[in-house]
């Protein structure tokens, strides 16, 4: 049952064999158990980071189009 | 003196000329204010349009400082995509900001950019750059069903530049009367210590207008019943502004100012079709009919210099390792801008005749500049020539405006009346700078002035 409950939480992606190894090495003596463990932080960091670069944007593509002509008709553009 | 109450009643593009003088005796409200309290031009920021003049007002902070030059920037460089304005562009505190801190409440109307509606120690509701009333206007969210309530579809804008003239007229007092009507709403129950509000009508009505009034316009129409608008919007203001008056008490200063003024427009110079004949502007092909530039065919790489249109020019140099495909040497970069400011400054309008056109490098305004300037800021003519980016007109003068009619431009120095009813100051004369606003109103609120405000604090008036 517990197994199923793991599998549930996790998924596989696949990188490179040679950055497998990579981050292998580069986590020796350090805090990360597995290398799993280390990508998921770093994309969380950067996961995070995109996250709020785009929330703060906050015109849609299709709002700045709109935007554009109304600013474009009132003499600004 | 200390902690009084403040009102902002900001009307964008005031012109000192006609609230001072050519319209003076049909505004008695006004009138009372300068004749009791003090008066005098209110000199804008670099360049004068409604963003950035209005934030450097609440900020007291230079647009270089703010990396805020207008209503759109080029986003990382880019030949056409841009970014737009918003209350989360700036990064700086606001007035409100350093009032809501000591608890005390503010109400703020209209102010460009606050949209998306930010956080404040009060109520808000947003600017000019709300995409549309369906979207959150309001600070607290819930404003926004008190507000149409009372007024029904709230209305941000009217674009004027239409040739049913009727239509824009008619649309720009539904704007402003429903607008005053929220401020006498709010005014009256919400508990504010710092009120502000920004009506933009004024502003669109100038520009719709102006040709039928000025008899210095290049196209003046006498004679129409168009003749009086501009008069009788500043005096429906003027009535407006003596009904906010008697909601007031007497514990409250009053502010009465623009962001800019403005003045008859004498056309447009499509500064795209110039930079085109002086050889910096390259084309893979010629648009058969008016193009943006954004959507015509450039050949980016054997361009060294492009621009963009608006009440100012702002011209951009190809650079090597800035610009994707760009061909001018970083060694070459000040050669060529002096250059270009060289040969703009001796453009001449249509008849030969000479123009006082100034180009400013933007670290020549501003002690820094943030985000992505503009390589050479240009007022043609002194303002009264207005830029068109748009390319395929087969001439560089226009004599109305690439987008649609418009008969105004902006001016250097928008009104500034102070007014407190405790005093009579008998309509003093006193100049000022629009960053000197944030500054009187904090010594008023009884809250020190911090550092990072450039203006002075406007003594002869306290």
């Amino acid at each position: 049952m517990n197994e199923e409950k793991q599998r549930r939480k996790y998924t596989t992606v696949s990188i490179p064999v040679s950055l497998y190894e990579r981050i292998k090495d580069l986590i020796k003596d350090t805090g990360f158990k597995s290398v799993s463990d280390y990508v998921t932080y770093v994309l969380r960091e950067i996961v995070a980071m995109h996250e709020a670069e785009r929330s703060s944007e906050p015109f849609t593509e299709e709002d700045v189009e709109r935007i554009k002509q109304k600013l474009k008709a009132l003499g600004y553009l | 003196m200390n902690g009084r109450k403040v009102l902002i009643i900001g009307l964008d593009a005031a012109a000192p000329q006609l609230v001072f003088e050519q319209f003076r005796e049909d505004l008695p409200n006004l009138r009372e204010l300068i004749e009791r309290g003090a008066y005098g031009k209110l000199r804008s920021c670099d360049p004068p349009i409604t963003i950035p003049a209005w934030i450097v007002m609440v900020t007291s902070v230079n647009p270089g400082r703010l990396g805020l030059y207008g209503f759109r920037h080029r986003k990382r460089y880019s030949y056409t995509e841009i970014s737009l304005p918003s209350s989360r562009s700036i990064k700086v505190k606001k007035i409100w900001d350093y009032i809501g801190e000591r608890g005390r409440k503010v109400c703020l109307v209209g102010v460009p950019p606050t949209y998306p509606p930010p956080r404040v120690n009060g109520w808000l509701i947003s600017c000019l750059m709300t995409p549309d009333t369906k979207r959150e206007y309001t600070y607290p969210p819930e404003l926004k069903e008190e507000i149409e309530r009372l007024v029904g579809e709230y209305i941000i804008d009217v674009p004027f530049r239409r040739e049913d003239r009727d239509a824009v007229l008619r649309e720009i007092y539904e704007m402003t009367e429903k607008r005053f009507k929220v401020i006498k709403y709010l005014l009256t129950e919400k508990p504010w210590d710092f009120f502000m509000f920004v009506e933009i009508g004024l502003d669109r009505i100038q520009h719709a207008f102006w040709k039928f009034f000025d008899k210095e316009h290049h196209l003046y129409q006498p004679g129409t019943k168009y003749e009086n608008v501009i008069r009788d919007y500043y005096k429906y203001l003027d009535r407006e502004v003596g009904e906010i008056l008697s909601l007031i008490d007497d514990d409250t200063v009053v502010f009465v100012v623009s962001d800019h003024g403005a003045k008859r427009m004498k056309g447009a110079f499509c500064i795209n079709e110039w930079l085109i004949k002086e050889g910096y502007l390259k084309l893979k092909k010629r648009p058969e009919k008016v193009t943006d530039l954004e959507k015509a065919d450039v050949d980016w790489e054997n361009t060294i210099a492009w621009g963009w249109g608006g009440y100012y020019a702002r011209i951009f140099i190809n650079v090597k390792g800035r610009e994707k495909s760009g061909v001018v040497d970083p060694e070459d970069y000040e050669r060529v801008r002096e250059e270009l400011k060289r040969k703009i400054l001796n453009i001449r309008g249509p008849n030969g005749e000479k123009w006082n056109t100034k180009v400013f490098k933007p670290e020549e305004l501003y002690p820094v500049c943030k985000g992505e300037p503009p390589d050479l800021m240009v007022y043609f003519d002194d303002l009264y020539w207005r830029s068109a980016g748009t390319i395929g007109h087969n001439t560089l003068y226009l004599p109305e405006n690439d987008t649609g009619p418009d008969d105004a431009v902006h001016d250097y120095d928008g009104i500034f009346i102070f007014f407190d009813p405790r005093r009579n100051l008998n309509g003093r004369r006193v100049d000022v700078n629009i960053l000197d606003i944030a500054p009187t109103v904090l010594k008023l609120m009884g809250i020190s002035v911090p550092p990072t405000m450039e203006g002075r604090v406007i003594e002869e008036v306290l």
